[in-house]
């Protein structure tokens, strides 16, 4: 073994279990052993069925600047995209009623990885195209996701309590489609709400799966509405370097 | 830059206390900060989310070694490059040499108030690489060639209309003082920087042993950039940081976001567990580590476990009336300030002496204890640290004479009262028809120079106390 006086972990640790070992108390105040919920108790709380805690979701949500849609079907889904693109993309730009409708590129998951089957064909039939990109490191891939101006992907899951979302990264789920975009739709099935994140967390936990899932997917990131600052003299401003919109659409799972 | 972080500590006193206008930012950003706060931890159970955010804490720095050692292990089955770094030289040359080994030119830095500690900034543009602060208000601080003012809100000492002018001069972009459009400017700048660079750099929020991740709070998305964008991301993480599980970091992340924003939680919370898979899109391909200890150790063993249970929220700051007066740069070169910044600068120093007067910078309020969300005793912290500094003969000379005068005439009651009326009748003679005064003459002139003092009642509370029971006395109760 390496000496402590040339190896830094050792040396770090030594000086770490020298501290600590010491009979005095480590903290000042109470020096009883606090009691220690394991897991911690939640934070928030949201309580009701599906469709009250699809009301507080989309409540949180947009109360931080986002926004959200409960959809019937999810049939429906694609259409809906299209509306949203054509309010973002063309809103004030377009030039006259005659314009051709411009075919739109989205910066998306793979197909397979969204919520949504045969998302893709549906979308291709409204004008708009999946970008799905293969290698980031790629010049010409990481150009061409840069210039997208909406990103779709789905979600790991959403969390009423908050307005939140999680999502996982990996094959065909680049971090690109919610972060480099101005906009960013996240197609979120009922099933996947919770009221709070120590639910989502405890049913993971419980089936065995939490470190195992937060591992394999390399990143995790949880999303709270759209990217803002208040840096400047505490002005709110939205779209600092990730997504100005965010807009959930929720749906009942197949 | 009006205050100097290398001139000597009264004269950055004073050079902050002739700035108005920094004192009218800390007051409108400060007392905001600090109302959110309240808000947002009363409409949650606040007390039970600071008793479970100190057990977490305690439990983590009770059981450290054993924590870092489940976290290096599984860092290193995650697939990611460990360091343990003892000082800023150790950690600094790490992130060097990862630097030169994979020839990077470009390196993006989210806001991280450990690599302000180590100087990682000055390190690496010595060896010729371009490195950017991308957080909105560090990249501000950089182009203006001045430290972080504040541990979240860096650029909180400068107004809008300053940071306008700063970029026109610095980008040649039309001077304005619209935040929106400021921002706008800043996302093109930055967003060229994200998509070039070859190597991402970031603090650690908490890092979660069970898993071996690394966990980064923001809210403007560029911890997501530079742990996702550039084919090298380094973590740079102090010793103190690690957490058992992932329901900790989780807890944690909540009770930092309400006490540093008052949001229910930050915008983003990116969780990273080594580079990515083959396959996988985008991620870095090398994920580094650097542990970093810098004073840490030593903190522990001077017995200020204490001060290592902060998560970096900077509530005690928002709170603190000294802060709120001075600013963070009066605090010195260093990149903590108020409260938590007065406790442990002078700690992480090889002396505590070095900054003798930060424990002094305090009105011992309690503010800071009751904003702490990890519940941290600061004024007892600073009331250590500064019997600490005394006994080690770091105390001037007269202060000293001073407190054993003191000592002297608090332990008798005729010392003592004839002393108040002394001092009461010179006290009201110097206030003159003023409420306050604001010039002694020396010794107590350099005190004098820096605070007023209320002119004191003609009668003190002991000859009030006396006269009441005297009139009292007899009466039915």
């Amino acid at each position: 073994m390496a000496s402590a006086e040339t190896n830094p972990r050792e040396s770090i640790l030594a000086n770490v279990r020298m501290a600590l070992g010491g009979d005095k108390p480590l903290f000042r105040g109470e020096d009883h052993a606090r009691e220690r919920p394991v897991p911690p108790a939640p934070v928030t709380h949201a309580e009701g069925d599906g469709l009250a805690l699809v009301k507080i979701f989309g409540q949180k949500l947009e109360a931080i600047s986002g926004s959200y849609e409960v959809l019937g079907e999810e049939t429906q889904v694609a259409e809906r995209i299209a509306a949203k693109s054509r309010e973002w993309n063309f809103g004030n730009d377009r030039t006259g009623p005659d314009q051709e409708p411009q075919h739109t590129e989205v910066l998306a998951w793979a197909p397979n990885t969204l919520p949504v089957p045969e998302l893709g064909s549906r979308l291709e039939e409204v004008g708009i195209s999946l970008f799905v990109p293969g290698d980031m490191q790629d010049e010409e891939v990481r150009r061409r996701a840069a210039g997208a101006m909406i990103g779709v992907t789905g979600v790991e899951a959403a969390f009423a309590s908050t307005g939140s979302i999680v999502l996982s990264s990996g094959t065909g789920r680049s971090r690109a489609a919610s972060l480099l975009p101005l906009h960013h739709i996240a197609l979120v099935p009922l099933s996947r709400l919770y009221p709070t994140f120590e639910a989502w967390l405890s049913d993971l936990r419980s089936s065995g799966q939490l470190t195992d899932f937060l591992r394999r997917s390399r990143q995790v990131v949880f999303v709270t509405g759209p990217s803002k600052s208040a840096d400047i003299e505490l002005n709110l401003t939205l779209g600092v370097h990730g997504p100005r919109a965010v807009h959930a659409i929720l749906f009942p799972d197949s | 830059m009006i205050v100097d972080v290398r001139a000597p500590y009264k004269r950055r006193v004073e050079q902050a206390l002739g700035d108005e206008g920094l004192r009218t930012a800390l007051d409108r950003s400060t007392v905001r900060l600090s109302g959110k706060r309240t808000e947002a931890m009363a409409a949650i159970d606040g007390p039970r989310l600071r008793d479970q955010a100190r057990a977490v804490r305690e439990d983590a720095i009770r059981n450290l070694p054993g924590l870092l050692d489940e976290l290096e292990r599984n860092l290193a089955e995650n697939g990611c490059h460990v360091h343990w770094a003892r000082d800023a030289a150790e950690a600094t040359r790490a992130v060097v040499r990862i630097a030169e080994r994979h020839g990077v030119r470009r390196a993006v830095k989210s806001k991280s108030m450990v690599t302000e500690e180590i100087g990682l900034n000055e390190a690496m543009e010595q060896t010729g690489i371009h490195i950017v602060e991308t957080d909105l208000g560090e990249y501000i601080v950089q182009l203006a060639g001045e430290p972080p003012s504040h541990i979240i809100a860096p650029v909180i000492h400068k107004r809008a209309e300053e940071i306008g002018e700063l970029l026109h001069s610095k980008l040649g972009v039309p001077a304005t003082d619209d935040p929106s459009e400021i921002c706008a400017v800043a996302r093109r700048a930055l967003r060229d920087e994200f998509l070039r660079a070859d190597m991402g750099i970031s603090g650690c929020n908490f890092a979660v042993a069970e898993t071996g991740s690394i966990c980064v709070v923001t809210n403007e998305g560029n911890g997501r950039m530079v742990t996702s964008m550039p084919r090298i991301y380094v973590a740079i993480a102090g010793i103190e940081k690690v957490v058992p599980t992932v329901e900790d970091a989780v807890l944690l992340w909540q009770a930092a976001s309400r006490s540093a924003t008052g949001q229910d939680v930050s915008v983003y919370f990116s969780v990273s567990s080594g580079p990515r898979d083959p396959g996988h899109p985008d991620g870095p391909e090398e994920m580094h580590v650097i542990l970093l200890d810098n004073g840490r150790s030593r903190m522990l063993r001077r017995g200020y476990a204490d001060a290592a249970l902060c998560i970096r929220c900077a509530a005690c700051v928002n709170v603190c009336p000294v802060y709120r007066e001075i600013g963070g740069h009066t605090y010195g070169c260093t990149p903590y300030s108020g409260p938590i910044g007065a406790v442990i600068t002078p700690l992480l120093a090889d002396d505590v002496t070095s900054a003798r007067e930060l424990p002094f910078a305090s009105s011992l309020c309690g503010a800071c204890r009751d904003a702490c969300p990890v519940k941290i005793d600061l004024p007892r912290l600073l009331l250590d640290l500064r019997s600490e500094i005394a006994e080690r003969k770091a105390a001037p000379a007269l202060e000293r004479i001073a407190i054993n005068a003191y000592t002297a005439t608090i332990t008798s009651p005729r010392r003592y009262g004839a002393a108040t009326r002394i001092v009461g009748w010179i006290a009201r003679l110097l206030a003159g028809r003023k409420d306050y005064i604001s010039r002694t003459p020396p010794p107590l002139r350099a005190w004098t120079r820096s605070r007023d003092l209320p002119k004191p009642p003609r009668k003190s509370f002991r000859a009030m106390w006396r006269d009441r029971s005297a009139g009292q006395r007899g009466e039915p109760s």
